[in-house]
């Protein structure tokens, strides 16, 4: 088991981070998915030993969080969100230098920087100063350097932000030849639905500190709901309502477009017979696909 | 097949404790400062003082030779803890060793704050402990350099330029205060740059800072001074501060009436305060509130 966490709560300040936390994940790539401020982050340094919890207790490989820090970074490599890099270097002396810092001997931290950073597709700005690298370059950098010692656990945060569609496609390819070819166990946290469904097997939704849903991808996506797309003509607001009032879920989108999650045991009719009731005329009506994007929706909230 | 054909492929070696851990942080931190423009030529500038005190130290026993040159030369070149403590205490040595912190001090934490790099640093196993004391060690090199290096070589070079173990035997103490002194000047000056580093994200506001400190701490005393004409103002000098515990560490006569220990207390006070601060402020993820 590589990451095991039990009731974590976290604060900064008066500000409620995480709350209750309780995840038990197996191997293979993990998505660590919710909207901005949902404590996905908050979760990824508490399980790195950068923030203590205030409650609770967890194990990452194994190693207890609050007391073997040490250990788990030794095993695990950290992309940051962050655009960070030390300044005065290149590539090379960068991944080497961060190799060496992980325990890694002199010459060995050098022949494996030139490893990765030719397999991130660094090679030709690999003697370049860090300084005048691009944000796509500076990604696969934070890559680079996370993969430099072999980690067993690899936690990327935010891994495809900032970066255009070519560049996060690649970035998505690499980190899926890490974890599903090699045993490597991936821990991606983002907010972009899309990445976490091509690249996660598992996801885990954080709304709000709260862990707001958690399986197998595939499994999540079975239907708990029925979900239909709608598209009315008249008032609608009483129709929502009473929607709302009947235990669906409703997010209207951009075009307009009603998105109804209707519990499984309610029979699709009763729209129908709420619309009538509320003098709406349905001028659209499909029974639509579950994404991620609808798991996630139904999970956070759709208002 | 090239390495992106292949894919990710897993490094054959194994992850070792080392004895060091913080080694790197201090080799970077040295390469990269003799690569700034004009270091090189204040580092040797600051070596100018130990040469000139080597070579009356030469002189020394050579005085026969060079009696037609210089006037009385046995008051001149008395070479005693006195020597050394001039050495030490002087005011070029002193803000050469200042100059030496502007280049190799002021974007130690700076620059990673700047670059948010301490999550670099701190993703892996290493401990605050071995961060500070890489970036900590790239300061001791530096000014022990200009300190503990020429000390230990001015006597080496007096007990070989005298054939005899008569100047050791006649101050037995003067080794143990060159390294402690050295220990001590070097030691309130990495926790001094460290602190003022760690203050802003901008290196040349910290150069600034560690200057300007220095400076107007020692203009202070005299400002003070010239209106109270009480020495006890010397203690708000760093300058005047190490002077007076250099001339205790040398037993030799204080300059300043004030007790030694009223200055080991401030210069260990602000030591600990920087100490206690970096603890704080220096961690893996910068919580904004």
């Amino acid at each position: 088991m590589s990451i095991e966490v039990k009731d974590i709560h976290f604060s900064y300040g008066k500000v409620k981070a995480l709350s209750g936390i309780n995840l038990h994940l197996e191997e293979g790539a993990i998505g660590l998915l919710g909207p901005n401020g949902a404590g996905k982050s908050t979760l990824l340094r508490i399980l790195l030993g950068f923030l203590f919890p205030d409650k609770g207790a967890g194990r990452v490989l194994g190693y207890d969080i609050k007391d073997e820090q040490h250990l788990i970074r030794r095993y695990v490599g950290y992309m940051p969100e962050d655009d960070c890099f030390i300044p005065g270097m290149d590539a090379v002396t960068f991944t080497s230098y961060l190799g060496e810092l992980s325990g890694m001997p002199r010459q060995e931290a050098m022949k494996r920087a030139h490893e990765v950073l030719f397999y991130v597709g660094l090679e030709e700005g690999r003697y370049r100063k860090l300084e005048t690298y691009s944000v796509g370059m500076k990604q696969r950098l934070k890559l680079a350097q996370a993969i430099v010692h072999d980690p067993k656990l690899l936690f990327l945060d935010e891994p495809t932000s900032s970066l255009d569609p070519q560049g996060r496609k690649e970035i998505l390819e690499l980190i899926k030849d890490i974890s599903s070819k090699k045993d490597i166990q991936v821990l991606i946290s983002s907010h972009i639905l899309s990445d976490i469904e091509s690249a996660c097997s598992y996801v885990v939704i954080l709304d709000k500190g709260k862990l707001a849903a958690q399986g197998e991808i595939s499994k999540l996506k079975e239907i708990k709901y029925k979900l239909y797309e709608i598209k009315v003509k008249g008032e609608s607001s009483g129709f929502l309502q009473k929607l709302k009032k009947n235990g669906c879920g409703v997010e209207q989108t951009e075009d307009m477009v009603l998105k109804v999650y209707m519990p499984p045991s309610q029979n699709p009719q009763e729209i129908f017979s709420i619309a009538l009731e509320e003098k709406v005329q349905i001028r659209h009506f499909v029974k639509s696909q579950t994404t991620l994007e609808d798991l996630f929706a139904e999970a956070v909230g759709v208002d | 097949m090239t390495i992106k054909e292949k894919g990710y492929t897993h490094w054959k070696g194994g992850l070792e404790d080392k004895k060091l851990p913080w080694f790197p942080i201090t080799r970077f931190g040295i390469k990269s400062t003799f690569k700034k423009k004009f270091f090189k030529i204040f580092f040797f500038g600051s070596l100018i003082p130990a040469l000139i005190f080597l070579i009356g130290i030469y002189i020394s026993e050579r005085l026969e030779d060079f009696s037609s040159m210089i006037q009385r030369p046995e008051q001149l070149l008395n070479i005693d803890p006195g020597y050394f403590n001039s050495y030490f205490t002087g005011s070029f040595l002193l803000f050469m060793m200042v100059m030496i912190l502007i280049f190799c001090g002021a974007g130690l934490i700076s620059d990673d704050l700047k670059h948010k790099s301490l999550q670099l640093y701190f993703s892996r196993p290493i401990k605050k402990s071995h961060y500070f004391l890489g970036k900590a060690s790239v300061i001791f090199f530096f000014l022990f350099m200009v300190t503990l290096v020429p000390g230990l070589i001015f006597i080496i070079m007096k007990l070989i330029f005298s054939g005899s173990f008569k100047f050791l035997a006649s101050y037995p103490f003067l080794p143990l205060s060159v390294v402690g002194y050295s220990f001590l000047v070097t030691g309130f000056f990495s926790l001094y740059t460290l602190f003022l580093s760690s203050l802003s994200k901008n290196r040349r506001y910290v150069a600034i800072l560690i200057f300007s400190v220095y400076l107007f701490s020692d203009i202070l005393f005299g400002i003070f001074y010239g209106i109270f004409k009480d020495q006890y103002f010397s203690l708000l000098s760093i300058q005047a501060n190490l002077q007076q515990l250099g001339a205790f560490i040398f037993n030799q006569k204080l300059r300043y009436n004030p007790p030694w220990f009223y200055s080991f207390l401030i210069l260990f006070g602000i030591s600990l305060l920087a100490a206690i601060y970096l603890k704080k402020k220096v961690k893996g993820v910068e919580i904004i509130k």
